[in-house]
């Protein structure tokens, strides 16, 4: 077993190392100009020298503060709307087709009307990651919440619960898992439409930097700035999976 | 007829035309022209821009672009997803490193894509590649991974070979998760093309969006994205026809 | 009140599902009478679908009856009465996201036990099942049998007079069964509480009750009630003695044709799977 997982290994190690010298032989003896493919080395020298800087705090402050106000709109409308949907199956049947309907548009596609509202300051992104945000969690807490386990309902009525404690400590409790799936989804979609987004129209930002350095023909430049934006979607990433795992299973 | 009796149908119906009426009477009423349009002026702008060969052409390179990005998808997915997924060394050593690829944000490489690609459909139609086929190898791998090991132990206790195994319980096993994959690789693709096709403001449908903001003709904007909509939810219900066609056996 | 009053009282009930004249009308239960002594331990038992769930519930206010009524103490019921009746039911209706303790002290918030008197009535409850050193555990690591008696010790803890089982072994293999129901016969005579509990087990039927209802196939009635004149608690020796097996095949003379009925009718409205009441809709479509 040990030196089956040893063997995976090896070959994902290849697999990157691989990468990488195909990469350094491309820049350096291939016929790749510098402007398309910059050398690994220099890439590298960038990447260090942009963390060390500190250059890259002003465009990520907007990125994450669009992400934040956009995130937070989309899951208070979407918690807020859900619950009041799924109080009665009646509502749940006419309203669920609805959003599930809506979310089969590309969000993106909105996103020229609101840099018609917004401009191509911060509140178009922020509109882009809010509208685009708002389906899963809506979505989930209607499904979460109409979904609870009967017999937990059961028990809980026969032992007397009142209207209060039925939703506090019984149904959300138990919509939760499926909340907080929901909430995830629309974190990760909110963050790569602002980011893709900001690539097409934005005046800041990490996207809107990547192009321009891209524009300016400084590629190495820019793929540090793409690495640098790697290593945060890879943390966000992590954290939210960190969360995720302590908010749902009970610590064993 | 009380309230609980009206079926929820017709209820959803009354609730759009409801919204159409109240957004008409709004914008008429309260809404800068600059930028909001009633939907009777977005009705006729469209007339007006299906008239216009640049912009009929503009959408019709759109699907193009869209259909071809997802059949590459498919094809490339499933072929990967299998590589991958049937084995279980693949699996361990390789899925991961999709993953790796699967994580990072494709939004910050879209100017290289165009740097390499050119403006053209090609850079588009990579894109859209490079988002669907990740949807459609992670659920043909989860398909191969998921088999209950007791539907092959039964097999080849009535004697099946290994290619009568791959190709008998394996592959019929994998086919609910392929078409899930295709569904969500269709949504994908709709996200990397239109993307590519809104940053592109020199030519194709990036064009016009770009054209109608910065000259404010909301009526003609909303009319375009308006049909690109209506594309896109065309071909995601075709999918999702197809997944449920097919996956009727499925729990 | 009086001495003589019974605990539960079930007068001419009917429950079925589906309108008059509806030709999925399925009738759980017809025209049923029972009166449960204070005290007394009684068993239903028949075939499914017979509307022995269903009496239960009626029973403890869970449901009300399209005709017929059902008192309890004397008193007209209609909704539950959680300070009178506690369920125990067959799936685990403990709470996955709470321990095994928090459960029972959410269960006397519901009902409405001060704050003070939770822990150490729950801390009670626990020792008397057995339980007492998996306080902390959370339902999902508990074994099958565990699962069910920390729901017990969450009814017993409401310190209700009446206990109302709904197959409440069902999910065990036979061999916990068979120990867990001495168990519950010691545990059950120290209390003195009226209960009355669903089986499809003739064995749990006899070893545990005073009196088993046997019930006709469905539209369920009270066929014959059979009397197990025992005392309290009940011994090993029972399990093995010829009494039960006399009773035991009383029972299964009575029911073998039931059972028969049962199987051969096509299914038309399973009333006791659990039904989702929305498509579910995956929120990541």
């Amino acid at each position: 077993m040990k030196r089956l997982r040893f063997a995976e290994r090896l070959v994902q190690v290849g697999f990157v190392a691989a990468v990488l010298l195909a990469w350094q032989i491309a820049t350096t003896r291939g016929h790749l100009s510098p402007l398309f493919l910059p050398p690994l080395v220099s890439v590298y020298r960038d990447f260090v020298s942009l963390l060390a800087s500190g250059k890259f705090w002003p465009d990520l402050r907007t990125t994450l503060y669009e992400l934040a106000l956009g995130f937070v709109i989309a899951a208070v409308a979407g918690t807020v709307i859900g619950y009041a949907v799924s109080r009665s199956g009646y509502s749940v049947k006419i309203f669920d087709p609805l959003f599930a309907g809506l979310y089969a548009i590309p969000a993106i596609l909105l996103f020229p009307l609101y840099v018609l509202f917004f401009g191509i300051g911060p509140g178009s992104k922020i509109a882009m990651g809010a509208t685009i945000a708002f389906f899963p969690v809506v979505l989930s807490t209607i499904a979460g919440l109409s979904y609870v386990n009967r017999s937990y309902v059961t028990a809980a009525r026969s032992m007397g619960a009142s209207p209060p404690q039925m939703f506090w400590s019984v149904m959300l409790p138990a919509a939760l898992p499926v909340l907080l799936t929901g909430l995830r989804m629309g974190l990760i979609l909110a963050f790569l439409s602002i980011l893709g987004t900001e690539t097409i129209s934005s005046f800041s930002g990490l996207g809107h930097r990547i192009v321009e350095l891209g524009e300016n023909l400084d590629t190495s430049n820019m793929f540090a700035y793409i690495l640098f934006v790697i290593a945060i979607a890879l943390l966000l990433n992590a954290g939210l999976s960190f969360a995720e795992a302590r908010w749902k299973e009970p610590p064993a | 007829m009380t309230c609980a009796e009206i079926h929820p149908a017709a209820l959803r119906v009354v609730i759009i035309a409801a919204t159409l009426l109240v957004w008409e009477f709004a914008a008429r009423r309260f809404g800068d022209p600059l930028f909001i349009s009633p939907p009777s002026r977005v009705a006729a702008a469209l007339f007006g821009l299906a008239h216009q060969r640049e912009i009929l052409a503009a959408v019709g390179l759109t699907c193009w672009e869209l259909i071809v990005a997802f059949v590459f998808s498919v094809v490339i997915g499933l072929a990967v997803g299998l590589i991958v997924g049937l084995s279980r060394f693949t699996r361990g050593s390789l899925y991961p490193v999709i993953l790796l690829f699967y994580a990072v944000p494709q939004a910050t490489i879209l100017p290289l894509f165009v740097l390499a690609f050119g403006i053209g459909p090609a850079s588009k139609i990579a894109f859209g590649v490079s988002h669907g086929i990740f949807p459609v190898i992670l659920t043909v791998v989860a398909g191969a991974r998921n088999i209950e090991p007791v539907l092959i132990t039964t097999a080849r206790s009535m004697g099946a070979n290994r290619r009568q195994i791959l190709t008998s319980v394996i592959f019929p096993h994998m086919v609910p998760s392929f078409f899930t994959g295709l569904r969500l690789g269709m949504t994908a693709v709709l996200f990397g093309v239109l993307l590519a096709e809104l940053y592109v403001s020199q030519s194709g449908v990036g064009h016009f969006t770009t054209e109608f903001t910065q000259t404010f003709q909301p009526q003609n904007l909303f009319a375009l994205i308006a049909v690109l909509a209506a594309i896109a939810v065309t071909l995601n219900e075709l999918c999702r026809w197809a997944e449920s066609r097919f996956t009727r056996w499925h729990a | 009140m009086t001495q003589t009053t019974p605990a539960i009282r079930v007068e001419g009930v009917t429950r079925a599902y589906g309108a008059e004249g509806d030709r999925l009308r399925v009738v759980a239960l017809e025209d049923t009478s029972l009166s449960v002594a204070r005290g007394e331990l009684l068993a239903l038992i028949g075939p499914s679908g017979c509307g022995k769930s269903t009496l239960l519930n009626l029973m403890g206010g869970l449901a009300e009856p399209a005709s017929g009524q059902v008192w309890i103490d004397g008193e007209r019921i209609r909704a539950p009465l959680p300070r009178k009746v506690a369920f125990v039911f067959q799936e685990t209706a403990l709470f996955p996201w709470r321990t095994v303790l928090e459960n029972l002290k959410l269960g006397m918030a519901f009902q409405g036990v001060p704050k003070e008197q939770r822990y150490s009535r729950a801390r009670e409850s626990l020792n008397a099942v057995g339980l007492a050193d998996f306080a902390d555990h959370y339902p999902a690591q508990l074994s099958g049998g565990m699962k069910q008696r920390a729901q017990l010790a969450r009814a017993l803890a409401l310190q209700t007079d009446i206990l109302l089982m709904d197959e409440p072994f069902a999910a065990l293999d036979e061999q916990t069964r068979m120990v867990l129901g001495e168990d519950l016969s010691v545990l059950l005579a120290r209390t003195g509480k009226t209960i009355v509990f669903v089986t499809h087990s003739l064995i749990e039927a006899v070893f545990l009750a005073d009196r088993v209802a046997v019930f006709t196939a469905r539209p369920g009635r009270i066929k014959t009630i059979i009397p197990v004149n025992e005392p309290h608690p009940r011994s090993r020796s029972f399990m093995t003695s010829e009494k039960l097996s006399r009773l035991r095949n009383q029972i299964y003379e009575l029911l073998h044709d039931e059972i028969r009925r049962t199987i051969a009718d096509s299914p038309t409205l399973d009333t006791s799977a659990a039904k989702p009441l929305y498509t579910l809709r995956d929120p990541q479509k």
